[in-house]
């Protein structure tokens, strides 16, 4: 079994009790309380000041009509007040919908496509063989990659007379000119491949991880017993695997719902709006329309929208691990 | 386990086959760095590899020492760019580790702060985009925008959780007795923590502090948003790096990209035994 990939499993996000802490209260006099206070001040000031109080101005703007532009104070956003409207237009905004849709689609096609390809290659890894080591590393390079910069090498890679058409043409023994970002179906395609490309190995990371820590003495066991390859993976590393395959495809899930580097570095939510995911909507709204009223909105309602997605898949999560 | 040599075959073309779609789109762009304007734009039968008549021109020109055979001039190297995403990457970083270490040691120690572990995780799950009018507003209050300070400070909140979590783990790893020790000698808390604890930790606080380098390295929509002329950040920069004379600058870019690429990946390989800990917010280690 190989050093690098041993792992144990530790507490899950969710399992928030503080297991070991209650036990040594007697061991923690008044100072270690007093110090105990001080030290985490600082995290909890910055959290205070970039959650709490935002989230109430977010709040107060998004009921009102306020532009940067107004030239007054966001203070003064009472000015415009205009009730619940924001969140009314908002209902019916069909650009935004589509924006949902298209990131939801995206999101529906990359995360099991990195989760397959990851498994798959975290399989291949899981026994020792010659150059493991260097192609593990290599393997790393791409989530390491800036995610701009990344855009832009997809941006290039995808020019009509670029190397991935060379590559098609090569490949199909005649000429292969394809304008792949600017047109609709195809810059889609175009900025998931991307997407696919650089969080694969992430979900090969965590899969490794959790394939590893499976104790090797039952598969061993079950080896002897004439197991098959195939019944050893499905019934003893599968259902070890469950919280370590849950945390995997969340984290992904989450990440995979911001996309906006990469993607608009490489249409810039275009052609026309056939790339634009919420993030890049959102952006829009902010940058060139400038109704920042309307946009506190969609954010709002983003955000209550995924706190309850998260509480509940984090409540989900805790009862798998009981189980 | 030993394998059958058909499955070793195929282990080994899977993986070559992976490596292959794994680096040619970072190798294509280290090639198109060191390619002469001539190259850049070839395709068809005249698209290159390697370049032919490989040159350091593109460097030289981002960095402004010379304009060669690029036709326009650029209105402002590349030089400022990158100290504004070193100064405010290395401040961040010291922000999050400042605050995120101290905070998950009380925790860890002495129970205090027990609502930031579920603060801190729903404070990562929102989209940036989301939550950037406040910030904006904000920002534009305190005269923050624009300046490698103001991205500092977002940065440090941004990656606070990371730096939290993970070093939460390695505290909750760490033995106590050397601390207990300590105390009954007569040292304060606090001694303990600054002259025992902290050198012990050295080497979990350098991974945890080039982990959330990583992090505030790569940011680009945050750049966007909060800076416009004098402090923008690399990626921000590269996007603006285009002429309407001579369209992409291709080899420009690429020269940039790699500038901003290489750190880091070498980082990450250099911590990639705590990569699973630090991305899974230490639910994992290995």
């Amino acid at each position: 079994m190989s050093s690098f990939a041993t792992e144990e499993k530790r507490s899950v996000p969710g399992d928030l009790t503080p297991s070991d802490t209650r036990t040594e209260d007697a061991r923690i006099e008044d100072g270690g309380r007093r110090l105990g206070f001080l030290l985490t001040l600082p995290a909890q000031l910055l959290v205070l000041f970039i959650a709490v109080f935002p989230l109430l101005m977010q709040l107060y703007i998004s009921l009102t009509d306020w532009s940067p532009l107004d030239g007054t104070g966001w203070w003064q956003a009472y000015e415009v007040w205009n009730g619940f409207a924001n969140y009314t237009d908002l209902a019916i905004d069909s650009r935004f919908w589509d924006a949902l849709g298209r990131t939801a689609l995206v999101m529906l096609i990359c995360v099991p496509v990195e989760f397959l390809l990851g498994l798959g290659l975290a399989i291949l890894f899981m026994d020792n063989f010659a150059g493991k080591r260097v192609f593990y590393s290599f393997m790393l390079i791409p989530m390491m990659v800036v995610p701009a910069v990344a855009g832009y090498m997809f941006f290039m890679l995808f020019q009509s007379g670029g190397p991935v058409n060379d590559i098609i043409s090569t490949l199909i023994g005649r000429p292969f000119v394809l304008a792949w970002l600017s047109s609709p179906g195809t810059a889609l395609a175009a900025v998931m491949i991307a997407d696919i490309w650089q969080w694969t190995p992430l979900m090969f990371l965590i899969l490794l991880a959790g394939l590893v820590g499976v104790p090797e003495d039952q598969m061993r066991a079950a080896t002897l017993l004439g197991a098959s390859w195939w019944q050893r993976f499905y019934t003893i590393a599968l259902p070890k695997m469950k919280t370590i395959m849950i945390i995997a495809l969340s984290i992904r899930i989450i990440e995979n719902f911001k996309i906006f580097d990469t993607l608009f570095i490489m249409t810039g939510g275009g052609p026309g709006v056939a790339t634009e995911t919420i993030s890049v909507y959102i952006y829009k709204v902010t940058q060139q329309d400038l109704i920042w009223g309307y946009v506190a909105a969609i954010a709002l309602v983003i955000l209550v929208v995924l706190s309850i997605v998260v509480s509940l898949a984090i409540s989900r999560m805790n009862a798998v691990k009981e189980a | 386990m030993k394998r059958s040599l058909p499955f070793e075959v195929f282990r080994y073309a899977a993986i070559l086959l992976a490596l292959a779609v794994t680096l040619v789109p970072t190798l294509w762009m280290a090639s198109m760095a060191f390619k002469p304007i001539a190259e850049w734009s070839a395709t068809g039968a005249d698209l290159t590899w390697w370049p032919k008549a490989p040159t350091l021109d593109n460097f030289r020109f981002i960095l402004g020492t010379s304009t060669s055979d690029l036709i326009v001039a650029l209105e402002s190297t590349a030089g400022k760019p990158i100290l504004a995403s070193l100064l405010s990457a290395v401040f961040g970083t010291l922000i999050a580790m400042t605050a995120g270490t101290a905070g998950a040691y009380g925790l860890s120690r002495f129970g205090s702060g027990q609502n930031l572990p579920l603060a801190l995780i729903q404070l990562r799950l929102f989209p940036p985009m989301a939550v950037m009018i406040p910030v904006m507003i904000m920002w534009a209050f305190f005269g923050l925008v624009d300046t490698w300070w103001g991205l500092a400070l977002i940065y440090g909140i941004v990656t606070l959780p990371f730096a939290f979590w993970l070093m939460k783990t390695f505290f909750d790893d760490m033995p106590r007795e050397i601390e207990d020790a300590a105390l009954v000698e007569g040292c304060s808390r606090m001694r303990v923590f600054i002259k025992i604890t902290l050198p012990m930790m050295r080497p979990a606080l350098a991974s945890s502090a080039l982990f959330v380098f990583i992090l505030n390295w790569s940011d680009y929509l945050i750049a966007l948003l909060l800076t416009t002329r004098e402090w923008v950040t690399i990626p921000v920069y590269m996007a603006s790096l285009s002429s309407s004379m001579t369209g992409q600058l291709y080899g420009a870019k690429a020269a940039l990209g790699l500038i901003a690429a290489v750190p880091p990946v070498i980082m990450g390989i250099a911590i990639q035994k705590h990569l699973v800990r630090g991305l899974t917010f230490g639910a994992l280690k290995q």
